[in-house]
Protein backbone atom coordinates (compact mmCIF):
# COMPACT_ATOMS: atom_id res chain seq x y z
CA UNK A 1 0.00 0.00 0.00
CA UNK A 2 1.22 3.30 -1.25
CA UNK A 3 1.96 5.76 1.70
CA UNK A 4 -0.07 8.70 1.97
CA UNK A 5 0.55 12.04 4.05
CA UNK A 6 -2.28 12.70 6.53
CA UNK A 7 -4.06 15.64 3.76
CA UNK A 8 -3.82 12.69 0.80
CA UNK A 9 -5.76 10.30 3.31
CA UNK A 10 -8.72 12.99 3.48
CA UNK A 11 -8.61 13.88 0.12
CA UNK A 12 -8.57 10.52 -1.35
CA UNK A 13 -12.09 10.20 -0.51
CA UNK A 14 -13.25 13.14 -2.27
CA UNK A 15 -12.24 12.49 -5.31
CA UNK A 16 -9.97 9.44 -6.49
CA UNK A 17 -11.88 7.14 -4.11
CA UNK A 18 -14.62 9.21 -4.03
CA UNK A 19 -17.65 6.31 -2.30
CA UNK A 20 -20.13 7.42 -5.01
CA UNK A 21 -18.31 8.81 -8.26
CA UNK A 22 -15.23 6.60 -8.39
CA UNK A 23 -15.78 3.52 -5.90
CA UNK A 24 -19.31 3.27 -7.05
CA UNK A 25 -20.62 1.77 -3.29
CA UNK A 26 -23.87 2.52 -1.20
CA UNK A 27 -25.70 3.38 -4.13
CA UNK A 28 -28.86 2.30 -2.82
CA UNK A 29 -29.62 5.29 -0.23
CA UNK A 30 -27.61 7.34 -2.69
CA UNK A 31 -30.77 6.87 -5.74
CA UNK A 32 -33.44 6.53 -3.03
CA UNK A 33 -33.14 9.40 -0.57
CA UNK A 34 -31.76 12.29 -3.37
CA UNK A 35 -35.16 13.15 -3.92
CA UNK A 36 -34.77 16.64 -1.86
CA UNK A 37 -31.54 18.40 -0.48
CA UNK A 38 -32.61 18.10 3.17
CA UNK A 39 -33.04 14.02 2.81
CA UNK A 40 -29.79 13.88 1.14
CA UNK A 41 -27.63 15.78 3.97
CA UNK A 42 -29.12 13.87 6.66
CA UNK A 43 -28.79 10.54 5.07
CA UNK A 44 -24.76 12.10 4.38
CA UNK A 45 -24.89 13.18 7.78
CA UNK A 46 -26.36 9.53 9.32
CA UNK A 47 -23.72 7.59 7.00
CA UNK A 48 -21.01 9.91 8.15
CA UNK A 49 -21.82 9.28 11.63
CA UNK A 50 -21.94 5.68 11.56
CA UNK A 51 -18.57 5.73 9.39
CA UNK A 52 -16.82 7.64 11.88
CA UNK A 53 -17.28 5.89 15.34
CA UNK A 54 -17.50 2.32 13.29
CA UNK A 55 -13.71 3.17 11.94
CA UNK A 56 -12.87 4.53 15.48
CA UNK A 57 -13.78 1.10 17.27
CA UNK A 58 -12.63 -1.50 14.43
CA UNK A 59 -9.37 0.40 14.48
CA UNK A 60 -9.09 0.49 18.09
CA UNK A 61 -10.06 -3.54 18.41
CA UNK A 62 -8.36 -4.64 15.41
CA UNK A 63 -5.94 -6.66 17.10
CA UNK A 64 -9.01 -8.35 19.57
CA UNK A 65 -10.57 -9.85 16.76
CA UNK A 66 -10.02 -13.08 15.30
CA UNK A 67 -9.89 -12.44 11.24
CA UNK A 68 -12.65 -15.26 11.33
CA UNK A 69 -15.25 -13.62 12.59
CA UNK A 70 -14.25 -10.18 11.87
CA UNK A 71 -17.12 -9.67 9.63
CA UNK A 72 -19.44 -10.71 11.91
CA UNK A 73 -17.99 -8.32 14.34
CA UNK A 74 -17.70 -5.33 12.19
CA UNK A 75 -21.16 -5.91 11.14
CA UNK A 76 -22.56 -5.68 14.94
CA UNK A 77 -20.39 -2.52 15.59
CA UNK A 78 -21.86 -1.06 12.48
CA UNK A 79 -25.71 -1.95 13.21
CA UNK A 80 -24.75 -0.49 17.18
CA UNK A 81 -23.89 2.60 15.61
CA UNK A 82 -26.66 2.26 13.04
CA UNK A 83 -29.69 2.33 15.59
CA UNK A 84 -28.12 4.78 17.76
CA UNK A 85 -28.71 6.95 14.95
CA UNK A 86 -32.06 6.20 14.19
CA UNK A 87 -33.14 6.62 17.84
CA UNK A 88 -31.66 9.76 18.10
CA UNK A 89 -33.12 10.83 14.90
CA UNK A 90 -36.68 9.40 15.97
CA UNK A 91 -36.41 11.48 19.31
CA UNK A 92 -35.06 15.19 17.90
CA UNK A 93 -35.67 15.01 14.52
CA UNK A 94 -39.01 13.53 14.12
CA UNK A 95 -39.81 14.94 10.17
CA UNK A 96 -36.44 14.23 8.50
CA UNK A 97 -36.72 10.42 10.20
CA UNK A 98 -40.19 10.33 8.72
CA UNK A 99 -38.95 11.32 5.66
CA UNK A 100 -35.94 8.81 5.13
CA UNK A 101 -37.91 6.30 6.37
CA UNK A 102 -36.25 2.72 6.20
CA UNK A 103 -33.38 4.11 4.11
CA UNK A 104 -31.89 4.93 8.23
CA UNK A 105 -31.84 1.41 9.56
CA UNK A 106 -30.38 0.58 6.18
CA UNK A 107 -26.99 2.03 7.00
CA UNK A 108 -25.81 -1.10 8.47
CA UNK A 109 -25.49 -2.81 4.67
CA UNK A 110 -24.42 0.52 3.07
CA UNK A 111 -20.85 -0.85 1.72
CA UNK A 112 -18.73 2.07 2.16
CA UNK A 113 -18.90 0.79 6.05
CA UNK A 114 -18.34 -2.24 5.52
CA UNK A 115 -15.75 -1.78 3.02
CA UNK A 116 -13.64 0.87 5.03
CA UNK A 117 -13.67 -1.32 7.96
CA UNK A 118 -12.24 -4.03 5.86
CA UNK A 119 -10.04 -2.09 3.00
CA UNK A 120 -8.66 0.18 5.96
CA UNK A 121 -9.53 0.68 9.68
CA UNK A 122 -8.46 -3.41 10.24
CA UNK A 123 -5.43 -2.17 8.52
CA UNK A 124 -4.47 0.78 9.61
CA UNK A 125 -4.05 3.30 13.20
CA UNK A 126 -6.99 5.11 14.94
CA UNK A 127 -5.66 8.18 13.60
CA UNK A 128 -5.36 6.95 9.89
CA UNK A 129 -8.92 5.44 10.35
CA UNK A 130 -9.88 8.38 11.25
CA UNK A 131 -8.91 10.60 8.74
CA UNK A 132 -9.90 8.27 6.43
CA UNK A 133 -13.49 8.24 7.68
CA UNK A 134 -13.84 11.69 7.83
CA UNK A 135 -12.87 11.95 4.09
CA UNK A 136 -15.07 9.06 2.56
CA UNK A 137 -17.67 11.03 4.99
CA UNK A 138 -17.21 14.06 2.89
CA UNK A 139 -17.44 12.30 -0.47
CA UNK A 140 -20.09 11.03 0.10
CA UNK A 141 -22.35 13.81 1.66
CA UNK A 142 -20.71 16.16 -1.38
CA UNK A 143 -22.02 12.95 -3.96
CA UNK A 144 -25.63 13.51 -2.61
CA UNK A 145 -25.65 16.98 -2.34
CA UNK A 146 -24.80 17.42 -5.64
CA UNK A 147 -27.06 14.65 -6.68
CA UNK A 148 -30.23 16.13 -4.45
CA UNK A 149 -29.75 19.05 -5.48
CA UNK A 150 -29.79 18.45 -9.03
CA UNK A 151 -33.16 16.04 -8.60
CA UNK A 152 -34.82 18.66 -6.09
CA UNK A 153 -34.22 22.19 -8.82
CA UNK A 154 -35.07 20.23 -11.51
CA UNK A 155 -38.56 17.69 -9.98
CA UNK A 156 -39.74 20.80 -7.64
CA UNK A 157 -38.24 23.88 -8.98
CA UNK A 158 -36.69 24.58 -5.17
CA UNK A 159 -33.90 24.02 -3.47
CA UNK A 160 -34.25 23.14 0.72
CA UNK A 161 -37.39 23.48 0.20
CA UNK A 162 -36.96 27.26 -1.39
CA UNK A 163 -38.84 28.20 -4.68
CA UNK A 164 -35.36 28.79 -6.75
CA UNK A 165 -37.50 28.44 -10.16
CA UNK A 166 -39.46 30.71 -12.07
CA UNK A 167 -43.31 30.40 -12.31
CA UNK A 168 -42.76 29.25 -15.90
CA UNK A 169 -41.15 26.22 -14.56
CA UNK A 170 -42.76 22.93 -15.25
CA UNK A 171 -40.81 20.68 -12.36
CA UNK A 172 -39.95 17.32 -14.27
CA UNK A 173 -41.80 15.38 -12.17
CA UNK A 174 -39.47 11.82 -13.15
CA UNK A 175 -36.56 13.45 -11.52
CA UNK A 176 -38.17 12.81 -8.10
CA UNK A 177 -38.83 9.48 -8.93
CA UNK A 178 -36.56 6.74 -9.33
CA UNK A 179 -35.12 6.47 -12.92
CA UNK A 180 -34.91 10.54 -12.24
CA UNK A 181 -32.66 9.10 -9.81
CA UNK A 182 -30.51 6.68 -12.10
CA UNK A 183 -30.19 9.07 -15.03
CA UNK A 184 -28.94 11.95 -12.76
CA UNK A 185 -26.43 9.02 -11.73
CA UNK A 186 -25.54 7.97 -14.74
CA UNK A 187 -25.32 11.28 -16.27
CA UNK A 188 -22.53 12.22 -12.98
CA UNK A 189 -20.73 9.45 -13.91
CA UNK A 190 -20.03 9.88 -17.35
CA UNK A 191 -19.06 12.77 -16.17
CA UNK A 192 -17.16 12.00 -13.80
CA UNK A 193 -15.05 9.17 -15.72
CA UNK A 194 -14.69 12.41 -18.31
CA UNK A 195 -12.92 14.35 -15.97
CA UNK A 196 -10.79 11.19 -14.74
CA UNK A 197 -9.91 10.48 -18.21
CA UNK A 198 -9.03 14.33 -18.98
CA UNK A 199 -6.72 14.36 -16.20
CA UNK A 200 -5.11 10.87 -16.33
CA UNK A 201 -4.33 11.88 -20.35
CA UNK A 202 -3.09 14.86 -19.70
CA UNK A 203 -0.61 13.87 -16.75
CA UNK B 1 -6.76 -19.60 24.18
CA UNK B 2 -7.68 -21.58 21.25
CA UNK B 3 -8.74 -20.15 18.12
CA UNK B 4 -12.54 -21.23 18.74
CA UNK B 5 -12.95 -19.92 22.70
CA UNK B 6 -11.70 -16.62 21.82
CA UNK B 7 -13.72 -16.15 18.41
CA UNK B 8 -16.81 -16.94 20.82
CA UNK B 9 -15.66 -14.76 23.66
CA UNK B 10 -15.09 -11.42 21.15
CA UNK B 11 -18.44 -12.32 19.46
CA UNK B 12 -20.38 -12.13 22.65
CA UNK B 13 -18.39 -9.66 24.53
CA UNK B 14 -18.90 -7.45 21.16
CA UNK B 15 -22.53 -8.41 21.05
CA UNK B 16 -23.20 -7.67 24.80
CA UNK B 17 -21.30 -4.09 24.90
CA UNK B 18 -23.64 -3.76 21.81
CA UNK B 19 -26.80 -4.80 23.23
CA UNK B 20 -25.96 -2.89 26.39
CA UNK B 21 -24.82 0.20 24.76
CA UNK B 22 -28.25 0.35 22.71
CA UNK B 23 -30.51 -0.51 25.84
CA UNK B 24 -28.96 2.57 27.37
CA UNK B 25 -29.34 4.94 24.09
CA UNK B 26 -33.07 3.16 23.56
CA UNK B 27 -34.12 4.27 27.53
CA UNK B 28 -32.90 7.47 27.24
CA UNK B 29 -35.01 8.68 23.95
CA UNK B 30 -38.08 6.06 23.73
CA UNK B 31 -39.56 8.90 26.40
CA UNK B 32 -38.80 11.39 23.51
CA UNK B 33 -40.13 9.63 21.21
CA UNK B 34 -43.50 9.04 22.90
CA UNK B 35 -43.86 12.24 23.15
CA UNK B 36 -42.73 13.57 19.51
CA UNK B 37 -46.07 10.67 18.26
CA UNK B 38 -48.15 12.43 20.66
CA UNK B 39 -47.84 15.49 20.19
CA UNK B 40 -48.30 15.15 16.70
CA UNK B 41 -51.71 13.83 17.25
CA UNK B 42 -52.60 16.65 19.72
CA UNK B 43 -51.35 19.40 16.94
CA UNK B 44 -53.17 17.44 14.35
CA UNK B 45 -56.54 17.55 16.53
CA UNK B 46 -55.78 21.12 17.67
CA UNK B 47 -55.47 21.89 13.69
CA UNK B 48 -59.04 20.27 12.44
CA UNK B 49 -61.21 21.29 14.93
CA UNK B 50 -60.66 25.13 15.67
CA UNK B 51 -61.32 26.38 19.05
CA UNK B 52 -60.57 23.87 21.28
CA UNK B 53 -58.48 23.56 24.65
CA UNK B 54 -58.55 19.88 25.03
CA UNK B 55 -59.04 16.94 23.76
CA UNK B 56 -59.63 13.02 24.49
CA UNK B 57 -59.57 9.81 23.27
CA UNK B 58 -63.24 8.50 22.75
CA UNK B 59 -62.36 5.10 20.76
CA UNK B 60 -59.26 2.80 19.37
CA UNK B 61 -59.21 0.25 16.98
CA UNK B 62 -56.93 -0.98 13.93
CA UNK B 63 -57.01 2.17 11.65
CA UNK B 64 -59.39 4.13 13.47
CA UNK B 65 -59.15 6.71 16.58
CA UNK B 66 -62.20 9.06 17.59
CA UNK B 67 -60.44 11.97 19.86
CA UNK B 68 -63.08 14.24 21.44
CA UNK B 69 -62.32 18.17 21.05
CA UNK B 70 -63.50 20.29 23.96
CA UNK B 71 -64.13 24.03 24.34
CA UNK B 72 -63.35 25.97 27.39
CA UNK B 73 -66.73 25.36 28.87
CA UNK B 74 -65.83 21.60 28.99
CA UNK B 75 -68.77 20.40 26.57
CA UNK B 76 -68.05 18.64 23.02
CA UNK B 77 -67.87 20.39 19.77
CA UNK B 78 -66.27 18.42 17.59
CA UNK B 79 -64.44 15.10 16.42
CA UNK B 80 -61.13 14.04 15.45
CA UNK B 81 -61.02 11.09 13.73
CA UNK B 82 -57.63 9.61 12.68
CA UNK B 83 -57.89 6.57 10.27
CA UNK B 84 -55.60 4.80 7.52
CA UNK B 85 -56.38 3.21 4.51
CA UNK B 86 -54.42 1.75 1.34
CA UNK B 87 -53.16 4.47 -0.89
CA UNK B 88 -51.14 4.00 -3.91
CA UNK B 89 -47.74 2.94 -2.03
CA UNK B 90 -48.48 2.30 1.30
CA UNK B 91 -51.40 3.59 4.33
CA UNK B 92 -52.34 6.98 4.56
CA UNK B 93 -52.82 8.23 7.83
CA UNK B 94 -55.18 11.29 8.21
CA UNK B 95 -57.27 13.16 11.01
CA UNK B 96 -60.13 14.76 9.88
CA UNK B 97 -62.14 17.10 11.81
CA UNK B 98 -65.97 17.24 12.42
CA UNK B 99 -68.72 18.81 13.92
CA UNK B 100 -70.33 16.71 16.93
CA UNK B 101 -73.04 15.71 14.21
CA UNK B 102 -70.50 14.65 11.88
CA UNK B 103 -72.65 16.45 8.98
CA UNK B 104 -69.32 18.79 8.19
CA UNK B 105 -65.64 18.55 8.02
CA UNK B 106 -63.87 21.11 9.79
CA UNK B 107 -60.65 19.89 7.81
CA UNK B 108 -58.29 17.21 6.83
CA UNK B 109 -55.04 17.19 7.68
CA UNK B 110 -52.49 14.14 6.21
CA UNK B 111 -50.83 13.02 8.58
CA UNK B 112 -48.69 9.78 7.38
CA UNK B 113 -48.25 9.02 3.71
CA UNK B 114 -45.57 7.34 0.99
CA UNK B 115 -46.99 8.76 -2.06
CA UNK B 116 -45.15 8.78 -4.95
CA UNK B 117 -43.54 12.46 -4.62
CA UNK B 118 -44.44 15.20 -6.68
CA UNK B 119 -47.58 13.17 -7.72
CA UNK B 120 -49.13 11.13 -5.01
CA UNK B 121 -47.48 13.37 -2.51
CA UNK B 122 -49.34 16.23 -3.05
CA UNK B 123 -52.43 14.97 -0.81
CA UNK B 124 -50.38 16.80 1.71
CA UNK B 125 -50.24 20.28 -0.39
CA UNK B 126 -52.96 22.01 1.02
CA UNK B 127 -53.20 24.45 -2.14
CA UNK B 128 -53.88 21.65 -4.69
CA UNK B 129 -56.00 19.07 -2.29
CA UNK B 130 -56.43 19.84 1.06
CA UNK B 131 -58.15 23.36 0.80
CA UNK B 132 -60.94 21.48 -0.80
CA UNK B 133 -61.92 19.47 2.31
CA UNK B 134 -62.50 22.58 4.23
CA UNK B 135 -65.52 23.29 5.83
CA UNK B 136 -67.02 20.37 3.43
CA UNK B 137 -70.75 19.07 4.57
CA UNK B 138 -70.34 15.10 5.05
CA UNK B 139 -73.79 14.75 5.48
CA UNK B 140 -73.98 12.47 2.55
CA UNK B 141 -71.13 10.37 0.75
CA UNK B 142 -68.16 12.61 -0.88
CA UNK B 143 -67.35 11.92 -4.56
CA UNK B 144 -64.69 12.65 -6.42
CA UNK B 145 -64.37 15.82 -9.07
CA UNK B 146 -62.38 14.80 -11.85
CA UNK B 147 -60.92 16.25 -13.78
CA UNK B 148 -59.46 18.90 -11.48
CA UNK B 149 -60.46 21.83 -10.84
CA UNK B 150 -58.32 25.13 -9.57
CA UNK B 151 -61.01 26.52 -7.21
CA UNK B 152 -63.32 25.55 -4.86
CA UNK B 153 -66.41 26.84 -6.25
CA UNK B 154 -66.32 24.43 -8.81
CA UNK B 155 -67.24 21.92 -6.96
CA UNK B 156 -70.48 20.98 -6.19
CA UNK B 157 -71.38 20.59 -2.26
CA UNK B 158 -70.79 16.97 -2.11
CA UNK B 159 -67.52 16.88 -4.57
CA UNK B 160 -63.91 17.05 -3.75
CA UNK B 161 -61.10 17.95 -6.23
CA UNK B 162 -58.70 15.24 -7.86
CA UNK B 163 -55.18 16.05 -7.94
CA UNK B 164 -53.89 15.52 -11.60
CA UNK B 165 -51.89 12.22 -12.14
CA UNK B 166 -52.88 10.96 -8.75
CA UNK B 167 -56.61 9.35 -8.85
CA UNK B 168 -55.94 6.84 -7.11
CA UNK B 169 -54.37 8.46 -3.81
CA UNK B 170 -57.36 10.90 -3.71
CA UNK B 171 -59.55 8.45 -4.29
CA UNK B 172 -57.53 6.57 -1.24
CA UNK B 173 -57.85 9.49 1.22
CA UNK B 174 -61.86 10.27 -0.46
CA UNK B 175 -63.17 6.48 0.10
CA UNK B 176 -61.14 6.21 3.52
CA UNK B 177 -63.18 9.50 4.77
CA UNK B 178 -66.42 8.21 3.53
CA UNK B 179 -65.77 4.99 5.16
CA UNK B 180 -64.38 6.32 8.78
CA UNK B 181 -67.28 8.70 8.86
CA UNK B 182 -69.73 5.54 8.11
CA UNK B 183 -67.90 3.61 10.68
CA UNK B 184 -68.04 6.74 13.55
CA UNK B 185 -71.64 7.24 12.88
CA UNK B 186 -72.42 3.81 13.50
CA UNK B 187 -70.23 3.73 16.86
CA UNK B 188 -72.47 6.43 18.00
CA UNK B 189 -75.46 5.14 17.35
CA UNK B 190 -73.74 1.99 19.12
CA UNK B 191 -73.41 3.89 21.94
CA UNK B 192 -69.66 3.75 21.77
CA UNK B 193 -68.30 6.82 21.89
CA UNK B 194 -70.96 8.56 24.05
CA UNK B 195 -70.59 6.83 27.21
CA UNK B 196 -67.08 7.70 27.49
CA UNK B 197 -68.05 11.24 25.87
CA UNK B 198 -70.55 11.47 29.41
CA UNK B 199 -68.00 10.73 31.63
CA UNK B 200 -65.53 13.32 30.68
CA UNK B 201 -68.20 15.99 31.38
Amino acid sequence: MPTRSVGQEFVKGLWDENPIFRQLLGLCPTLAVTNAVINGFAMGMATSFVLIFSSLVVSSIKKLIPSQVRIASYIVIIATFVTIVDRIMAAFFPPISKSLGPYVPLIVVNCIILGRQEAFSSKNTVGRSLIDALGMSSGFIIALLILSSIREILGAGTFLGYQVMGAWFKPWIIMLLPPGAFITLGILLAIALQIERKTKSRA
Amino acid sequence: MNLSTRMVVVLTSVGLLSGSFLATVGLLTQERIALNKQREIEEAIIQVIPGILNSQKLYEEKDLSVYGGMNEEGNLIGFAIRASGIGFQDKITFMLGTNISLTRINSLTILDQKETPGLGAKITDRDSFLKYWEDKDCSNEIFLHKPAVSSPEELSPTEINTITGATISSEAVLNTVNSSLEQVRRLIKEGKLSSEEQGAN
